[in-house]
């Protein structure tokens, strides 16, 4: 597509952004700050701007559009590739939002090393962007591993007293999975250019898609993607890491976190995992759907005993990812509908219930929900976006969490009632741990701990309002028209169902 | 001599001059390091110009012994860029502990000039000799601290184990020229190609040419000198010794086993897939455990010897002149390169933060380091991530190359490539552990600030710009490692 490539102007305004903080003077802190802020705004806006001139109707290049290729490793047919369908272009805009407001959430709370943690979260934002619109797999897998550094640095530098064992535990299980999907992207590359004879399109994911890999180079591939997407997601039992991530980290490390990264293997799913093995992913399907039900009950469940109130957001945001996966593999186009939304409103509410949890932490230096207490009396604006955003977890109607969840509930029961029922009954658990948190902690008498503090104890500042407000405006609208999304995303999802279509989805679970 | 001879042996020739040039040098004006050093510069760089500007040729010289082909101009380049790393990082550790640059810079050279021989033999007598000028000078340069026990212990294992080993590798080769009845390597590759079976005397042969070779490149279980020799050397020394001759001994792999012996390649495979996952797995293992920088380094540079021979694999795997066979040398040659930017940079950084006498070697010693110096905390950070494999860095389009070929050869070669991406993630273990150091632990009070000489800077900024630029666009040396690639596989 001619014109303007605004895909790769969205990819370079924060990396030039992170290039030109290099260059500032160290000490210049506000001055870093908001030129980091600038920068991410300004991705915000172009990538506004590419949502305006989105047309959900056009076809594109295999559907995508805004397509841009320039050859980088010709002798192996790498190419830069990007280009968005409506899947990519919602996370797309999600990432530039969350950034953003994370940069906006940091100025306060980060006072140590202000340039390289702003230069991290701008390479943060490349990478997270570049996964979303890579349509090459070489270049997809180089964006997911630029994605770990930043993201490392950000917990180990940043991060709580236990930062140093969190963050390596989240890089070493996050690479255990990518380099077993980097031997499987490079396998099926293979594979493509040894039956074409030319390694011309062998990492073109549009080529790749259509091509139909042999039976056990499907299976092996996809596990190898599986593992990678599965660990990143995190799906039960590959989740252990994440906790610990969740606590140790700064708060919009946390935000960014939930809000994008878990996004990153929902995504690789859905664009690479499905398209590209439908055979084999029909044949996992069920354990997958297994192990997402485990995963969105055991995450309520350990909610419900957490004495941390980030540690409670972080189970629960496991449990609510759930869905995703469920939505997914059930092969259902509600529920993969569903899914997708999911995705994004488990990145808007989930995103803002970690800035809530940063918002008490930042005036106490504590998250145990015993010591809390009354907040609803001394800081009333607080307690109600607090209450607002749980009550978007919890699944209310009218809310975003609602729709996404209540598509993949009704997908999965027309393929199996059984697998619905019990995903059906963690809203209920939802609802209890998260309106029991958040009694113990806005309600009742002031605690001793917090009148303690006095004055400390204020509401929200300026800043704050100006990170949740659109936060909270966007779960509003996408609870109240979740059409918007739905127009989006429609195509995309169809054409992966139509892929899938093969194998016939009510067979799939014979359990059910 | 025909003016080609002296045309293709003139990078040899000029690197042999200066060494004995920067010795008169040293000998007019003894003490004088800026001259030395200099003259070793200027002439490493003459070198390194011939060698592009005269490029390639398909005719052997002096009587079928020496060839300058695409190989050649290849592995000469890393020699010449490997020595001039050395030299231009060396005055910031040598200078502070009162040891002269002049012999280092010559013994140094002459010790390329051996590596540069190899490159180019086409004899099996010249690569012995090639290999002999190489590693004596190894010896000298490992004990070059001669005061510091640990240097003379080092020079000790190293000239011991080094020699053994030598005299395993010749006996090889007096086998090899035994059942052959040639040394030159084309006819060696004739004959041998010409057998029906392998012979127990050539099989024999066989084996203790691996032996010897194994010891030269480090692997497992033949690495036991290597770090102590690591540890025990000054530091820029040990990062020559980590890429210099390990580069070597892979040319002197590619040259023997892969040109002259290539018929055979089927009967050692499996050895050296053996021998490459025993490697990759025991040096990687054994890094963790290290608390001395040199140390974890000379066994993470094992672990590397482990990856390079994934390659090998492939090309011992796969069929005969496939395109997987070449992909696999390519791969090889591309992670040389890779290796020789991104080691040679973290020695550099190492030798930075030891320029001050009393800095010891525990990695501990980078604590703080992205505070107390932002800029070699940043190069030092790209340096690990690339030998840990993560884009878009050399090291991970160099390790991506040979999983490539590894996969395309298929069958226990495919194995070996998980077992590389396996290993890959162990390895991020320890060298993330510096990370931590350098940006996650506070600087002890009496941290002392790193020395900081024009040199160094030039060294850590060429080795970081190679790093980066074949992470970003590995495309510009891909020509270049596919025509050496192809020199091996059109042998007849």
């Amino acid at each position: 597509m001619s014109g303007l490539p605004i895909l790769t102007l969205i990819l370079l305004a924060p990396l030039l952004g992170a290039l030109l903080i290099a260059f500032l003077p160290r000490h210049r802190h506000d001055l870093i700050r908001y030129v980091a802020l600038g920068v991410a705004l300004l991705a915000f806006v172009l990538s506004l701007a590419l949502l305006a001139s989105f047309d959900p109707a056009a076809t594109g290049i295999g559907g995508f559009t805004f397509v841009e290729s320039v050859p980088w490793i010709p002798a192996f047919g790498i190419e830069y590739t990007v280009g968005i369908d409506g899947i990519s272009l919602v996370l797309v805009v999600l990432t530039t939002l969350l950034t953003w407001i994370s940069i906006l959430a940091s100025f306060r709370p980060i006072n140590e090393r202000v340039k390289e943690y702003m230069i991290s979260f701008l390479i943060l934002e490349v990478g997270m962007l570049g996964v979303f619109m890579a349509l090459d797999l070489f270049l997809f897998y180089v964006f997911w591993e630029i994605v770990l550094v930043p993201m490392y640095l950000i917990i180990g530098i940043w991060g709580g007293p236990n930062r140093i064992y969190a963050t390596l535990k989240f890089v070493l299980y996050t690479l255990i999975g990518s380099l077993l999907m980097l031997v499987a992207i490079l396998a099926t590359a293979y594979a493509y250019q040894a039956a074409t004879g030319s390694w011309d399109g062998a990492f073109d994911y549009l080529s790749l898609r259509g091509f139909g890999f042999d039976g056990t180079l499907q299976v092996a591939a996809f596990l190898a993607f599986f593992l990678a997407f599965a660990i990143k997601v995190p799906m039960w039992p590959f989740h252990t890491w994440l906790p610990d991530a969740h606590v140790e980290a700064p708060t919009a490390g946390s935000v960014i976190l939930a809000g994008v990264l878990l996004k990153l293997g929902g995504y690789g799913f859905i664009r690479f995992a499905l398209p590209l093995f439908p055979d084999a992913a029909q044949t996992f399907a069920p354990i997958i759907v297994v192990l997402s039900l485990v995963a969105i009950v055991y995450g309520a469940i350990v909610s419900i005993v957490q004495p941390d109130l980030k540690k409670l957001v972080a189970y629960s945001s496991g449990s609510h990812m759930g869905f995703v996966t469920l939505g997914l593999f059930v092969f259902q186009q509600q529920a993969m509908d569903g899914a997708v939304l999911q995705m994004v409103n488990h990145g808007l509410i989930t995103g803002a219930l970690f800035l809530c949890v940063g918002v008490i932490y930042e005036r106490t230096h504590d998250r145990i929900i015993a010591r809390m207490g009354g907040l609803a009396a001394k800081t009333p604006a607080y307690a109600a976006i607090f209450g607002f955003f749980m009550l978007a977890s919890v699944g209310l109607p009218g809310l975003a969490g609602f729709v996404g969840e209540f598509l993949v509930f009704v997908g999965t029961f027309a393929v199996s009632p059984l697998a619905a029922a019990i995903a059906a009954l963690v809203m209920v658990l939802g609802a209890v741990y998260l309106l029991w948190m958040f009694q113990r902690v806005a309600f009742g008498p002031m605690s001793d701990f917090l009148r303690n503090l006095g004055h400390h104890l204020s509401d929200l500042s300026r800043i704050e309002v100006m990170t949740l407000a659109p936060l909270a405006t966007l779960t509003l609208i996408f609870g109240l028209f979740p059409g918007l999304l739905l127009d989006l995303i429609q195509g995309p999802v169809d054409s992966i169902i139509a892929g899938l279509a093969a194998g016939d989805a009510v067979a799939l679970l014979p359990w059910r | 001599m025909e003016m080609t001879g002296l045309l293709a042996l003139a990078p040899l020739i000029t690197v042999i001059a200066t060494a004995i040039l920067v010795v008169v040098v040293d000998m007019i004006r003894p003490g004088d390091d800026r001259a030395a050093g200099a003259v070793g510069v200027v002439g490493l760089l003459a070198a390194l110009i011939m060698v592009v500007g005269i490029g390639a040729d398909a005719n052997p010289v002096l009587g079928g012994t020496y060839i300058r082909d695409p190989l050649t101009t290849l592995l000469d380049a890393i020699f010449i860029g490997v020595a001039l790393l050395t030299i231009l990082i060396a005055p910031a550790y040598l200078r502070p502990r009162g040891l002269p640059l002049g012999e280092y810079t010559a013994t140094l050279l002459f010790a390329i000039s051996g590596a540069m021989v190899i490159a180019g033999a086409k004899d099996l007598l010249i690569l012995f000799l090639g290999l002999e000028l190489l590693v004596l000078p190894g010896y000298m340069l490992a004990g070059y601290a001669k005061r510091d026990g640990y240097s003379t212990e080092g020079a000790i294992k190293y000239f011991l184990l080094g020699s053994f080993s030598s005299a395993i590798f010749l006996f090889g080769l007096a086998f090899t020229w035994g059942f052959t009845g040639t040394t030159s390597i084309a006819d060696v590759a004739a004959a041998v190609g010409s057998l029906s079976s392998i012979s127990a005397g050539l099989a024999m042969g066989l084996a203790l040419l691996t032996v010897g070779v194994a010891f030269k490149i480090a692997a497992v279980p033949f690495h036991y000198w290597t770090p102590d020799a690591y540890q025990g050397s000054p530091t820029p020394v040990t990062g020559y010794l980590s890429v210099g001759p390990k580069v070597a001994a892979f040319a002197l792999i590619l040259r023997l086993f892969v040109e002259a012996l290539g018929p055979l390649q089927g009967d050692i495979v499996n050895v050296v897939i053996i021998l490459s996952t025993l490697t990759m797995t025991l040096g990687n293992l054994v890094a963790i455990t290290q608390d001395n920088i040199k140390r974890m380094l000379a066994y993470s540079s094992i672990a590397h010897t482990g990856y390079m021979m994934v390659g090998l694999a492939a090309y011992g795997a796969a069929p005969a002149g496939s395109p997987a066979a070449e992909q696999g040398l390519q791969g090889l040659l591309f992670y040389t390169v890779a290796y020789a930017f991104m080691n040679m940079g973290a020695f550099a950084v190492v030798t930075a933060l030891q320029g001050r006498p009393g800095v010891t070697s525990q990695i501990s010693s980078f604590a703080g380091l992205g505070r107390r110096a932002p800029l070699a905390g940043a190069v030092m950070t790209l340096f690990l991530l690339s030998l840990t494999g993560i884009p878009p860095t050399a090291g991970f389009f160099a390790k991506a190359l040979v999983i490539l070929a590894a996969v395309e050869a298929g069958g226990w070669a495919s194995v070996l490539a998980v077992i590389a991406v396996l290993n890959a993630a162990i390895a991020a273990f320890y060298y993330l552990r510096v990370v931590v150091y350098m940006y996650m632990r506070e600087a002890p009070v009496d941290a002392k600030p790193l020395t900081d000489s024009w040199p160094m800077r030039l060294g850590l900024v060429v080795a970081a710009v190679g790093t980066l630029v074949l992470g970003i666009l590995p495309g510009i040396l891909l020509p270049s490692t596919d025509a050496a690639a192809q020199v091996l596989l059109l042998v007849p």
